[in-house]
């Protein structure tokens, strides 16, 4: 890896340096680190369909990271910004938790469906009225399209099932925005050029840090982008192994910065 | 016509398109049909009315098309609510059921402690998160997880608009579950024969007569039936030459139909 200016450096939350309520051991001095760095970007990228930017800052800073909320670029930050470069006028259906990631965007005569996790949501008449605007043409947007993920009481249905009944019903597919479809890593980055309006980053400059095989580090490396495998949270003994492009595999976001520094002091 | 090249014992009448149109209340029936019913009935040919209906039990099916002027025997209707209730018996199999209230009855039979599949028909407002999910969590506890549809339409026209049919919240639990459903209805291929054993005719002196060019005339052929279109209820014009489906026979309505096989037969 050679260097010429700076590095974006995006990084995962859940299980790269924090776990529920607690920080990976060394993660807070490690962004500490990072921050520090004259000639690093940071930002902190996750799929999230139920929490809002606000709630996930103030558990990140409830923990002890020193994290801006402009900082957090989520699967909705990355479907909102879908909605204003296309100019759209969505129905959203999500949970009232997530709907302040979406304030000030016009709703009024919908030409667009984003669809989250949203069980309150996800009644007959309501995905009816979303059927009829898709099937009239309105862009289908899903935040992820995971299949089922672990509640209190047992598995229960994620958003994709019922994306899929609509994608079905009206023979369209759905564009999805979270991770690990490139556009999300792109549209991140996208939001790093936006605040250093001066200066391009491309995807060669990037490096994404995650403990996902598939949505973070096969996700980046697809979308152009380097990426380090760290051994925390969701890995599991081989996840290396499934992933194409051979990159780091480090115990943990601290080795992970280590491995950062001395790409930058090497360049 | 060379549907009529062989000789004919039986008929597959569809309902909806065929003896009436759907609109406010029971509908409208199509005029011309009510009498060639009636002179159906008095033949000594052998009918069964074959519909996805899955709203309704067949008696309160037969009631509604008596009130459109059709005198029909309950047994002479062919839904898929029955014909999975003999598959349930002959399998041994305990549902569990995300239907329309209308059409529980069918299933009185059963135990359904401890269900070992999922029967799903056009539920309309009980396709809930909630409803869905426990059909989901019992699925994927299932060794070898079964989901049986009555019918597998996509959306179908209400007065107050278009309505997502079961086969899109099929469609959302097979995404779930990562299964196909056993599907119980037109067009498969099955169902049309099941309501032919159900005349004790055969195949080969059976005509099936619909007004749907892939779900009542493609289906009926793959079943080996002659498959008559009607040019009412949801015919389209550009159907005259469809890519996929050739018709055995064209006619006006039900009416013609009925004109053409009795004077054959009496000839
Ligand atoms: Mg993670
Ligand atoms: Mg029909």
């Amino acid at each position: 890896m050679t260097l010429k200016k700076k590095l974006a450096v995006l990084i995962d939350l859940s299980g790269t340096i924090h776990i529920e309520d607690c920080a990976i051991k060394g993660a807070i001095e490690a962004i500490g680190r990072l921050r520090a760095n004259p000639r690093v970007r940071m930002r902190f990228v996750t799929n999230t369909t139920k929490e809002s930017i606000g709630r996930l800052h103030s558990r990140l800073q409830k923990i002890g990271f020193d994290i801006a909320k402009h900082e957090i670029f989520t699967s909705m930050s990355a479907a909102r910004r879908l909605v204003e470069n296309e100019r759209l006028r969505p129905m959203l259906l999500l949970e009232d938790v997530a709907l302040e990631d979406f304030e000030g965007i016009d709703t009024t005569n919908p030409n667009a469906v984003v669809i989250g996790l949203a069980p309150s949501q996800f009644y007959a008449e309501r995905m009816n009225e979303a059927f009829r605007l898709v099937l009239d043409g309105a862009k289908l947007i899903a935040i992820h399209k995971a299949r089922y993920f672990k509640s209190a009481d047992g598995m229960a249905l994620g958003p994709g099932p019922f994306v899929q009944a609509l994608e079905f019903a009206t023979d369209t597919k759905a564009t999805v925005v979270g991770k690990p479809e490139s556009a999300f890593f792109h549209m991140a980055l996208q939001s790093l050029m936006d605040e250093e309006s001066a200066e391009e980053i491309s995807a060669e400059d990037a490096v994404m840090i995650g403990d996902d095989a598939r949505d973070d580090v096969q996700g980046a490396l697809d979308a152009g982008m380097k990426a380090i495998l760290v051994k925390t949270g969701k890995y599991r003994d081989g996840d290396e192994r499934k992933i194409t492009g051979d990159p780091p595999a480090l115990d943990s976001i601290v080795d992970a910065v280590d491995y950062i520094e001395r790409l930058i002091d090497n360049s | 016509m060379n549907w009529l090249s062989k000789p004919v014992r039986g008929l597959l009448l569809d309902i909806t398109g065929v003896l009436y149109n759907s609109g406010e209340g029971d509908g409208v029936a199509i005029a011309s049909s009510i009498e060639a019913v009636k002179r159906l009935q008095a033949s000594d040919l052998k009918i069964r009315f074959v519909s996805n209906e899955s709203s309704n039990t067949r008696a309160k099916l037969a009631a509604k098309l008596g009130r459109l002027g059709f005198e029909i025997q309950e047994e002479q209707l062919f839904t898929p609510a029955p014909a999975a209730a003999s598959y349930l018996r002959q399998h041994g199999l305990r549902p569990h059921l995300l239907v329309h209230p209308g059409v529980q009855d069918e299933f009185a039979e059963f135990d359904m402690t401890d269900p070992n599949c999922v029967v799903m028909g056009d539920a309309e407002r009980e396709f809930t998160y909630q409803n869905l999910n426990t059909a989901f969590q019992l699925l994927i506890k299932l060794d070898r997880p079964q989901l049986i549809t009555l019918g597998y339409g996509k959306y179908y026209m209400e007065t107050d608009g278009l309505k997502l049919d079961v086969g899109a919240y099929a469609k959302a639990l097979e995404y779930a579950c990562d299964i196909q459903s056993l599907v119980i209805g037109k067009p498969n291929a099955e169902y049309f024969s099941a309501a032919v054993a159900d005349m004790q005719l055969t195949i080969d002196e059976t005509v099936m007569i619909g007004d749907d060019i892939l779900s009542d005339i493609g289906g009926a052929q793959k079943a080996g039936l002659r498959g008559v279109q009607v040019r009412t209820g949801k015919w389209r014009p550009q159907w005259e030459n469809h890519p996929i489906v050739t018709p055995d026979g064209i006619v006006d309505n039900l009416a013609e139909a009925v004109n053409l096989l009795l004077a054959q037969n009496a000839a």
